[in-house]
């Protein structure tokens, strides 16, 4: 479909609203090249930045070797996107459909208000992934998103709906007052975690330094639903959940309610 | 028409219009799979009087069901929605959600949707726990052995109940003996169950009763013993009437769980003791599927 090589460094950062698969499709490159864009806070065309071309397939391609787009995938519905390198700040925010990839790392804030589709990060990610918009009540509200690498801290913050799912580490209070959904954490995760969650899963697949005191240990359990959510996660990271459907189950937070949990798997 | 030596009568099974739903039951082994299914379709013969019909369609390896357990799917017809819905929920919170280490699924989509763990969740008395995957809900119920996992709703399919084909034998053995093959043969094909026990009825019926209070009684002509006394089917060298009863989910299941029964009945012939292949046909009055015995096997 279309591919946008980055040809310099900007100075500042670039807002990339608008520049999403279903927008683009159908436009010729003269026509992408002319799309305004915001550069550090000035009006600029797609083209002063961006070499354009297109091809017969489906994807949107941006390739760039700066992390100073910021904004990439926003309000996505549909299609694909792929970024080759890193991307900035805000990536994936409020997407709603389609497949987000990036072979990189992301900023903060990525995937923040999204409410479907596929976010996958092949690289680690900043702070506040999946969490709420500055000024929203609530998080990410549904789709899933992947992580190949490590996240930053509060992952999942005011998280209302969706999955989230982490290979490597988190960072401190990971799902602090989640709200609901579920977020897979396969490495070892900073201080108080769950901190503030109200119901959802924080799946854990290594045991944290500390559980919140106001989590109410209910020991061992077997629970079907994990066998049901690794069949399902195995298409996005396949081994992060064990075969053994077998958990320590940490009810609370109970100052918040107490219909959430913490999933210790080791 | 002959096959094999067995006489195929020129007649029709009459089936009519069902109301259906497919749940698949998984649990830590086959055997308590199995337990849970058993005793949910345990009492599902006939919705004469059982209110539904249902049995085990397909045994399901870890790798077919959602939560990568070892399972059952199962099949359940009822003339009604409501009626199915309420055999449904009795079903599951009776005979699934109290066996041990089981989760219930949907086992099919439709258009509507017939409640699963949606009413079943008020069991966890305010414990219970709900959980969206892949835009499916389900609901984690605390029971004394972890949780029942079930899922929200299933689909409703409109389906075909009552097609049946009658197996004339020459001695009750042989009869049994054929009609066992032919169920076997059936429980290869999907989107068909033979409801009744082993999947073979022994009490054919026709429609109503001398008995103003019964919808079905006796069919009189099959059954050798009253040949003397009545306007009897039965030649003089049959000796007993065994019925295969099949509810399918689609007409074309129907048509291939008939032949595969049927055939497997001629596939043993006549030096089987099998003498003819005839069916239940009430002249018009119980269903608007006739399936004819000879276009099924031709």
């Amino acid at each position: 479909m279309t591919t946008l090589s980055l040809r310099i460094v900007p100075q500042g950062r670039v807002d990339m609203s608008g520049v999403v698969p279903e927008a683009l499709a159908g436009r010729t490159a003269n026509d992408i090249a002319a799309q305004r864009l915001q550069n550090n806070g000035s009006d600029v065309a797609l083209g002063d930045l961006f070499d354009v071309t297109l091809d017969d397939d489906d994807t949107l391609v941006i390739h760039t070797h700066s992390d100073c787009l910021d904004y990439l995938g926003k309000g996505m519905t549909a299609g694909t996107l792929r970024v080759e390198g890193p991307a900035g700040h805000y990536a994936g925010q409020g997407l709603r459909g389609g497949e987000f990839a990036i072979h990189g790392d992301a900023g903060d804030c990525a995937a923040n208000g999204m409410t479907g589709g596929l976010l996958r990060i092949q690289g680690n990610a900043g702070n506040w992934l999946g969490a709420a918009l500055i000024g929203d009540r609530t998080g990410m509200s549904g789709g899933v998103v992947v992580v190949h690498g490590n996240v930053g801290d509060r992952l999942g913050d005011r998280m209302r709906r969706g999955l989230i799912l982490i290979r490597g580490n988190a960072g401190i209070a990971c799902g602090a007052r989640l709200l609901a959904g579920t977020l897979v954490v396969g490495g070892v995760c900073g201080s108080q975690p769950g901190f503030g969650l109200r119901r959802g899963s924080l799946i854990l697949g290594q045991r944290p330094e500390s559980v919140p005191s106001t989590f109410n240990d209910s020991g061992w359990v077997e629970l079907s639903y994990l066998g049901l959510l690794r069949q399902y996660t195995e298409d996005f990271l396949p081994g992060l959940l064990p075969a053994v459907p077998r958990g320590r189950r940490y009810m609370g937070d109970q100052a918040f309610g107490g219909k959430g949990e913490i999933l210790v798997l080791a | 028409m002959m096959i094999n030596g067995i006489h195929i009568d020129d007649t029709y099974a009459e089936a009519f219009d069902m109301k259906a739903t497919r749940i698949v039951i998984t649990a830590d082994s086959l055997i308590w799979a199995r337990h849970a299914a058993n005793a949910a379709f345990g009492f599902a013969t006939s919705v004469i009087a059982c209110g539904c019909e249902a049995a085990i369609e397909q045994e399901l390896s870890p790798t077919e069901t959602p939560d990568g357990r070892p399972g059952v799917a199962g099949l359940l017809f009822a003339v009604s929605t409501k009626e199915l819905a309420k055999q449904l929920e009795r079903r599951a919170s009776q005979c699934i959600l109290t066996c041990p280490t089981t989760a219930l699924f949907a086992g099919c989509s439709g258009e509507e949707s017939l409640p699963l763990g949606k009413n079943l969740r008020y069991f966890g008395d305010g414990w219970q726990v709900s959980k969206l995957i892949d835009g499916k809900r389900y609901w984690r119920i605390p029971v004394m052995d972890g949780e029942f996992l079930a899922e929200e709703s299933t689909g409703l399919l409109r389906a075909i109940g009552g097609g049946n084909f009658l197996v004339l034998a020459r001695s009750r053995s042989q009869a049994l003996i054929a009609c066992e093959a032919a169920v076997e043969a059936i429980s290869q094909v999907p989107g068909a169950i033979t409801p009744f026990p082993g999947g073979v009825a022994r009490s054919g019926s026709k429609i109503g009763s001398k008995y103003k209070a019964l919808p079905a009684s006796t069919n009189e002509a099959f059954c050798p013993t009253l040949r003397g006394s009545t306007k009897t089917e039965l030649s003089p060298e049959v000796e007993a009437v065994l019925e295969i009863v099949i509810d399918a989910v689609t007409d074309a299941d129907m048509c291939a769980a008939m032949k595969a029964g049927m055939n497997a009945v001629c596939a043993i012939g006549t030096s089987g003791g099998i003498v003819r292949l005839s069916a239940g046909n009430y002249g018009g009055k119980l269903g608007k599927h006739h399936y004819r015995l000879r276009e099924i096997l031709a």
